[in-house]
């Protein structure tokens, strides 16, 4: 064969850019669009910065930036503790051993998740306070009065961590689940006992998986902010809240959100660190030995079951029988009328901004699945970074480009008020790029289940990009977008810090609702909105793992 | 004879030039043939193709598909438009689609896309199937309709990758008779992947060899077999034993130094000494393998030489040799 040495000439400089423009089409176009519309609110928040901090910035440093960074990082220590003890040592227990109400208990673990932080926090300071359910508990034994102080930055840490550790447990478990068992097996042939193997094996390989779940968890943390506000702990968010809200400086407001945004950026660095040192994969085999868990003797049964229903009872049984005793208390004064013409926006919301949602990690997926430059290709995947962008951040990245946009409109004489800043445009665009993420994954994985090849013979077969996204791969994907839809549609209707900020002065939401008669001292009639919110976020956690044990 | 596809200096690597999947890619193939490309895996066969079809962009150099450039530094035109009909490893049947929607899929533009799509379906045998389901059918049959698929809008040029590699052994050759056959009834222009040099020797005009992303070899299968321009290529077709220095002298073969030389296993005979070269051998271990067996022998000078052999050896020592014309000898 006659070489024509076109192997250097091909990565000249002159290639690479006639390939580039060969390669640009109008994906490449949208794709970039679609991430800038995302990445508008950090990048608000970065140039922002340059025109210096409000008036209260040197107070804030001098006096209140370390209670800031204390609190947060006491905060983040302590649920860390709570969430890894409560979370990897239930997973395990589930995976390793048979006891009775194991596969009750299985799925039970996740369903502290349907509570929101703060709804979390209304319920244990009322559970533990002067007459609370659990004085009334002790009274028999001679115990009056006792009030646990929940107050502070000890019992904010037990309301998020128990709150939040199905995290760290669903993550845990799946790779128990897929990974750990062949090889405690082999460990324990070569003669290492049970709790050995545990230590020195199962669990620093389970480490990537664990730290991915805990991370998640340090994010919904900083991103709080109903729970820490009424437990009256100063965190960034608070802070965030007060410069905005009470001294009125969103400059401030900006340099609080730049510094809460580094910290995230560098746990998000950090993550990526830990899992590219420790690529722990082993090949799956098909069957791990989860019929063989070990059967100790009925009392130990007794207590492992114990042991492992205790985190369901304090994160979801407890925090619901105070909810509905208050509610019995409070049914005639809040439930009425007003209560559903609420719930009715509320779900309305969450629906609309849930279908957006979807449709633009749709959108940011498929444009950058056709866009022909890799590079651009690897760049989408930022597109998802808003989720670790907490609420509040968001709410405020969005709110000052909206702000001057609007402003522009008038002057302009294009309108007489505003248009897109307090109103739902505003609220649902902040959605959007907060929950991207949320939607993007089970929509991407549902999308690599489809084998490429199918979509790549509808293209070969005559068939333009769209056409091949409507009659092959969206019939293939309904599973992935449901699931997609449901989860956003639950973190919308949750969603606190954001919506407070950002949503029109005459609309409500259920947790708005709740966040308003829980700070108007009424925690009692916060109750029934409550309710509703984890009502709702039931089913789906409930629906979801009964999928991801039917797959898993 | 015109030429369907002409392929000039293609290049393509995934790593921005630090490794390449494919490089300097040279060949062309006439109308009516079947061609094979053949290698190992990570050969750069699949991008070959991919380029070919237009799923992905070339980095370097050219594809000409019936005599207009697709694919250039300037320009590539999408799969959709180059109408090429492809069979899929994994055949990629569309799984909620019956038998007859999915051969009716590239039909869109035709008059009597029903006629042709039956006509397609009878063609690979699967008549009384239409109405099924991609999930409904077996391997084999699954294969059948991916084929009567790309075969329906009558494409210029058809593409198979690795087509009988998800098929077991049995199925493999009866099929690929099958398969071939159809393709031959068209008249359709053919090229096929695989990693088996059975299949490519048994059905392709010309076979087309990759090593390391790199065009080694293109020619007739007859001359492939019997003129490698390789080792390589040599060893892809069969056993091959190396003739290294140690080995010629152990059978006083006056053969070049500074060549490379090679033997077929097969062309080594065993208990003869009509051979033009033959040396004593002692047997220092034997491994059953049902029809045949191996050998591992020293030979008179202390070389070792490993033969597989289908004849009865009896004792601990015998004479093997073999002849000059049976020698193949490369370049390099």
């Amino acid at each position: 064969m006659k070489q024509v040495g076109s192997n250097k000439e091909s990565f000249s400089l002159k290639n690479r850019l006639q390939r580039g423009i060969r390669d640009l089409n109008k994906w490449t176009v949208f794709t970039v669009l679609i991430l800038l519309f995302i990445a508008v609110p950090v990048i608000t928040i970065f140039f922002k910065l340059f025109d210096g901090p409000g008036e209260s910035w040197e107070h804030i440093t001098n006096y209140l930036l370390i209670d800031y960074l204390k609190n947060s990082l006491y905060l983040s220590f302590l649920c860390t503790l709570i969430t890894l003890f409560s979370g990897v040592f239930s997973a395990w227990i589930v995976t390793r051993f048979e006891f009775p109400l194991r596969t009750y208990l299985e799925w039970l673990l996740i369903i502290p998740l349907a509570i929101p932080g703060y709804i979390m926090a209304y319920a244990y300071a009322g559970f533990f306070d002067y007459g609370g359910i659990f004085s009334w508990l002790l009274s028999p034994l001679g115990i009056e009065n006792l009030k646990l102080d929940m107050m502070n930055v000890v019992g904010l840490s037990f309301v998020l961590g128990i709150s939040l550790f199905p995290y760290v447990y669903v993550s845990a478990r799946a790779f128990f689940l897929t990974q750990a068992l062949n090889l405690l097996e082999a460990s324990r042939l070569l003669g290492v006992s049970e709790t050995k193997s545990f230590f020195k094996l199962v669990f620093p390989l389970a480490r990537p998986a664990i730290v991915a779940g805990l991370v998640l968890v340090l994010m919904e943390v900083l991103n709080d902010y109903g729970a820490a506000e009424y437990y009256g702990v100063n965190t960034f968010t608070t802070g965030i809240f007060r410069s905005w809200f009470s001294l009125e400086e969103p400059e401030t407001a900006i340099y609080l959100s730049a510094l809460l945004l580094s910290i995230v950026f560098v746990l998000i660095i950090l993550e990526k660190y830990q899992r590219r040192k420790m690529q722990y994969t082993t090949p799956k085999s098909g069957k791990t030995s989860i019929d063989h868990r070990i059967k100790l003797s009925y009392p130990k049964q007794i207590v492992l079951c114990v042991l492992v229903s205790l985190p369901v009872i304090l994160g979801f049984v407890i925090p619901v029988i105070q909810l509905v005793q208050w509610a019995v208390r409070t049914f005639n004064e809040v439930f009425n009328k007003d209560l559903l013409w609420l719930s009715l926006q509320s779900f309305g919301i969450a629906f609309v901004a849930a279908c957006f949602t979807v449709l633009f990690a749709l959108l940011l997926l498929y444009f950058s699945k056709w866009n022909k430059i890799y590079s651009v290709q690897s760049a989408s995947k930022l597109g998802v970074l808003g989720y670790a962008i907490p609420g509040a951040v968001v709410a405020i990245g969005v709110m000052v480009p909206t702000l001057s946009l609007d402003k522009s409109f008038i002057e302009w004489g294009w309108a007489s008020k505003f248009i897109i800043n307090g109103t739902l445009i505003a609220l649902v665009y902040a959605y959007v790029v907060r929950f991207l993420a949320v939607a993007y994954q089970p929509l991407e994985s549902s999308s690599l289940k489809v084998n490429s090849s199918i979509p790549d013979s509808s293209k070969i077969l005559g068939m333009g990009n769209f056409k091949t996204f409507f009659k092959i791969e969206f019939p293939l994907l309904k599973a992935g977008m449901l699931s997609a839809f449901i989860l956003v549609f639950i973190d919308i209707l949750k969603e606190l810090p954001l919506t407070l900020i950002l949503k029109p002065y005459h609309i409500n939401t259920l947790a708005v609702n709740a966040y308003g008669y829980a700070s108007d001292e009424m925690v009692m009639h916060a109750s029934i909105p409550s309710l509703f919110i984890i009502l709702t976020a039931l089913i789906p956690v409930i629906v979801l793992n009964k999928l991801l044990l039917k797959n898993g | 004879m015109d030429r369907i596809l002409e392929v000039n200096n293609l290049t393509k690597s995934f790593d921005q030039g630090k490794n390449y999947a494919l490089k300097d890619v040279s060949f062309h193939i006439d109308r009516g043939h079947i061609c094979a490309v053949v290698g190992e895996s990570g050969s750069g066969k699949t991008t070959l193709i991919r380029l070919i079809s237009g799923l992905e962009n070339p980095d370097y150099g050219e594809i000409i598909l019936n005599n207009n450039t697709v694919s250039s530094l300037k320009k590539v035109v999408q799969p959709e438009k180059r109408n090429i009909g492809m069979v899929f490893q994994e055949y990629a049947l569309f799984p909620h689609l019956s038998v007859m929607d999915n051969v009716l899929y590239g039909l869109n533009k035709s008059k009597n896309k029903k006629e042709r799509a039956l006509e397609v379906i009878q063609l690979v045998g699967l008549a009384d199937f239409e109405k099924r389901y991609p999930h409904e059918l077996s391997g084999g049959q699954q294969q059948r309709v991916a084929l009567a698929r790309a075969l329906a809008p009558n494409p210029s040029l058809l593409i198979l990758d690795e087509p009988f590699s998800n098929l077991d052994a049995m199925m493999r050759h009866q099929l690929r008779n099958e398969v071939f056959n159809i393709i031959k009834k068209t008249g359709v222009t053919a090229i096929f992947v695989t990693h088996d040099t059975q299949d490519a020797l048994a059905v392709a005009d010309e076979i087309l060899i990759l090593q390391n992303g790199q065009l080694v070899q293109k020619d007739e299968a007859s001359k492939l077999y019997n003129k490698p321009q390789s080792i390589y290529v040599a060893s892809l077709f069969g056993n091959t034993v190396q003739l290294n220095k140690g080995l010629k002298k152990a059978f006083r073969c006056p053969l070049k130094e500074d060549c490379c030389h090679a033997i077929r296993n097969e062309n080594i005979t065993i208990n003869a000494s009509d051979c033009e070269y033959v040396t004593e051998a002692i047997i220092l271990k034997r491994t059953f393998l049902g029809t045949h067996s191996q050998l591992l022998l020293k030979l008179e000078n202390g070389e070792n030489l490993t033969v597989v052999t289908n004849e009865a050896v009896l004792g601990d020592t015998l004479k093997i040799g073999f002849n000059s014309k049976d020698v193949l000898q490369f370049d390099e």
